[in-house]
């Protein structure tokens, strides 16, 4: 699968990792991997211990790969000073200076970026106006909530206005209407043609708002595109499940079952709906269409259940063939 | 199929210095130190005998200052000769001093990042590691020169001014030591002070153990000497060590107790490179995992 490497997007506008492998003495970080990010919003996802955190230390050039080469809209990452100009980074930890307001954080960071005074008081004035904590700025980072501390994270690292945002769980802690507006800030940001790639454990957080995801698991890269490609490479080992609620759905059943590319359908616990699973999905949703209109079947539904991170997931990492 | 309008821009402003932007660190810490009365009174303090140097060259030069506390120039002379031993003396209590100095910021300076993970909020910008730590390193070596060669060279330059008909020049030995002594010291001291930082996560213990090495090393120096009957184990000892160089830069006589003073900076040399080695091993964004 290498849906992402397929787009057209130039190398110089691209986060491109060639057979990057990282090992820390003899525990391995990730291995062989190879992508190619194009603008827009990116999902890692993996479970704990499955390198997304390397992956995204590699991207950023706080870590070296042991093997292969990264580099970030053409420039490598062994040259920080270059690197660092096109980069923002929020790391998942809290790291706050002790005693510092939210403006002073943004402001001493800006500083150390190599932003000067007048700029860094626009730069800080902005950068906390977009993630909503104009109120608080003057309040000491310690007494924030955690939704805030995400956001003065967050705050950071968009203050320097980078072409390359990497977030390590940047949606942890918030509440769903912070969360909303976080979103809400990437889907703005990733649309002026920014990469924003976020890591999270909250799957159908990610399937909301990446337009590709890269799965991990033990270090290597499982999986990588948009969804609904990565779930169509999957479609032969593991089938695609429709639920069609329906008028008729015995009838409905039978008329599909007839199909190559079908391998099973059956009617649903509440007998009012049918369950395919197909091989082919986009042959089934044709003849679906045609045996609605032949049978002048009633269609409440049609709802693909398992075209979604979470079942990606399932499928790839956790169940390894279990149904989701 | 997103469609990328590409209306993002990143900043393309104006930038400050690379070279100096390390000083951005010092700023703030200054600002969290001068915060403590007690280090404000500490740091007065440290200028008292800078005060009393300037009083003792004041009145050698003030023949009806010193009548009227009853005393000649010739008693002056006996008591506190304008010599290199003044110097010295002067530079070894401001030494003493700026260790008490270093014990009070030092720890503070890179634990508190390692302790909140800190680190890699200042390496994932156009920062580098050497720059972080030349920046956590310049708050001491301001502070340090502030209490040490700065007033020193201000009373060796007033003293020459005052003395005029060449003492500047035939005392060149006494500007030369004071400055390149200060900086010698406070170059160990601040490596020093930052490898423990960098190594201990809470501030008290960094403060006892940088307090302990010191001690103890001395103390260990000590008992080598004694056993072995050799000035050569005081070269564990930073203190001594330090002396050691000092007496050498102002071409005074080395104490017996003292080790010699090539192998002294020898010793310091070595002691650097040790701390530098210790905070290239800490300082990193993460820690691997071994």
């Amino acid at each position: 699968m290498n849906a992402l490497a397929g787009a057209q997007t130039p190398s110089d506008r691209r986060v491109v990792f060639e057979n990057v492998s990282k090992f820390y003495g003899e525990v391995l970080g990730v291995n062989r991997v190879s992508l190619s990010i194009p603008p827009g919003i990116t999902g890692l996802v993996g479970p704990n211990g499955s390198g997304k955190t390397t992956l995204m230390n590699l991207m950023v050039g706080l870590l070296q790969p042991s093997r292969g080469s990264i580099s970030v809209l053409g420039i490598p990452t062994d040259r920080p000073e270059e690197l660092f100009r096109h980069v923002g980074y929020a790391t998942q930890y809290d790291g706050y200076p002790p005693g510092f307001t939210g403006y002073q954080f943004i402001a001493s960071y800006l500083r150390v970026h190599g932003m000067p005074a007048g700029e860094v008081e626009t730069l800080t004035w902005k950068a906390i106006e977009r993630v909503g904590l104009t109120e608080a700025a003057g309040r000491k980072v310690a007494g924030y909530s955690k939704g805030m501390r995400q956001r003065i994270k967050l705050a950071q690292a968009i203050a320097a206005q980078p072409s390359v945002l990497v977030l390590d769980e940047p949606l942890n802690g918030l509440d769903p209407m912070a969360r909303a507006e976080v979103i809400a800030l990437f889907r703005e940001l990733a649309a002026g043609g920014l990469h924003v790639i976020v890591s999270s454990h909250i799957l159908h957080e990610v399937d909301l708002i990446s337009d590709q995801v890269v799965l991990l698991n033990g270090g290597y890269v499982v999986a990588e595109g948009a969804i609904s490609g990565v779930r169509d490479e999957m479609e032969e080992e593991h089938p695609a499940q429709v639920l069609i609620r329906c008028s008729r759905p015995s009838l409905l059943a039978s008329r599909v079952f007839e199909q190559d590319s079908v391998v099973e359908a059956r009617i649903h616990d509440d007998g009012k709906s049918v369950l395919v699973r197909t091989r082919d999905a986009d042959r089934f949703f044709l003849l679906l269409n045609q045996v609605v209109l032949d049978n002048d079947l009633g269609v409440e539904a049609v709802m693909p259940t398992d075209d979604n991170v979470h079942a990606v997931y399932q499928y790839l990492i956790v169940g390894n063939g279990e149904k989701p | 199929m997103a469609v990328y309008e590409r209306s993002y821009g990143r900043y393309t402003g104006p930038l400050t210095a690379e070279r100096t932007r390390f000083l951005i660190l010092p700023r703030y810490a200054y600002e969290v130190v001068l915060k403590s009365k007690l280090f404000v009174g500490f740091l007065a303090l440290c200028y008292a005998p800078t005060l009393f140097g300037l009083l003792i060259i004041y009145l050698y030069h003030n023949l009806s200052a010193l009548q009227l506390i009853g005393l000649t120039p010739e008693k002056l002379n006996e008591v506190f000769p304008i010599s290199n031993e003044f110097f010295f003396v002067g530079l070894w209590i401001q030494g003493l001093l700026g260790f008490f100095l270093v014990l009070f910021v030092g720890p503070a300076l890179i634990s508190p990042d390692l302790r909140n993970n800190g680190l890699p909020l200042y390496l994932s910008r156009p920062f580098s590691r050497s720059e972080y730590v030349l920046g956590k390193m310049s708050v001491l070596l301001i502070l340090l020169s502030a209490i040490t060669w700065v007033p020193g060279m201000l009373l060796y330059f007033l003293q020459g001014y005052l003395e005029g008909a060449g003492w500047l020049a035939k005392n060149w030995r006494i500007g030369f030591g004071f400055f390149v002594g200060s900086w010698v010291w406070i170059v160990y001291l601040s490596l020093f002070a930052l490898a423990v930082s960098a190594w201990m996560k809470w501030k008290p213990v960094a403060r006892i153990t940088l307090a302990l090495l010191f001690l103890v090393l001395m103390g260990f120096g000590a008992t080598i000497k004694n056993v072995l009957d050799t000035p050569w184990g005081m070269l564990v000892s930073s203190w001594h060590v330090i002396d050691a160089v000092w007496m050498s830069l102002f071409g005074l006589a080395p104490g017996t107790d003292l080790p010699p003073a090539g192998l002294s900076w020898v010793a310091l040399a070595g002691g650097c490179l040790v701390f530098l080695w210790l905070l290239s091993r800490r300082i990193r964004a993460y820690e691997v995992v071994r």
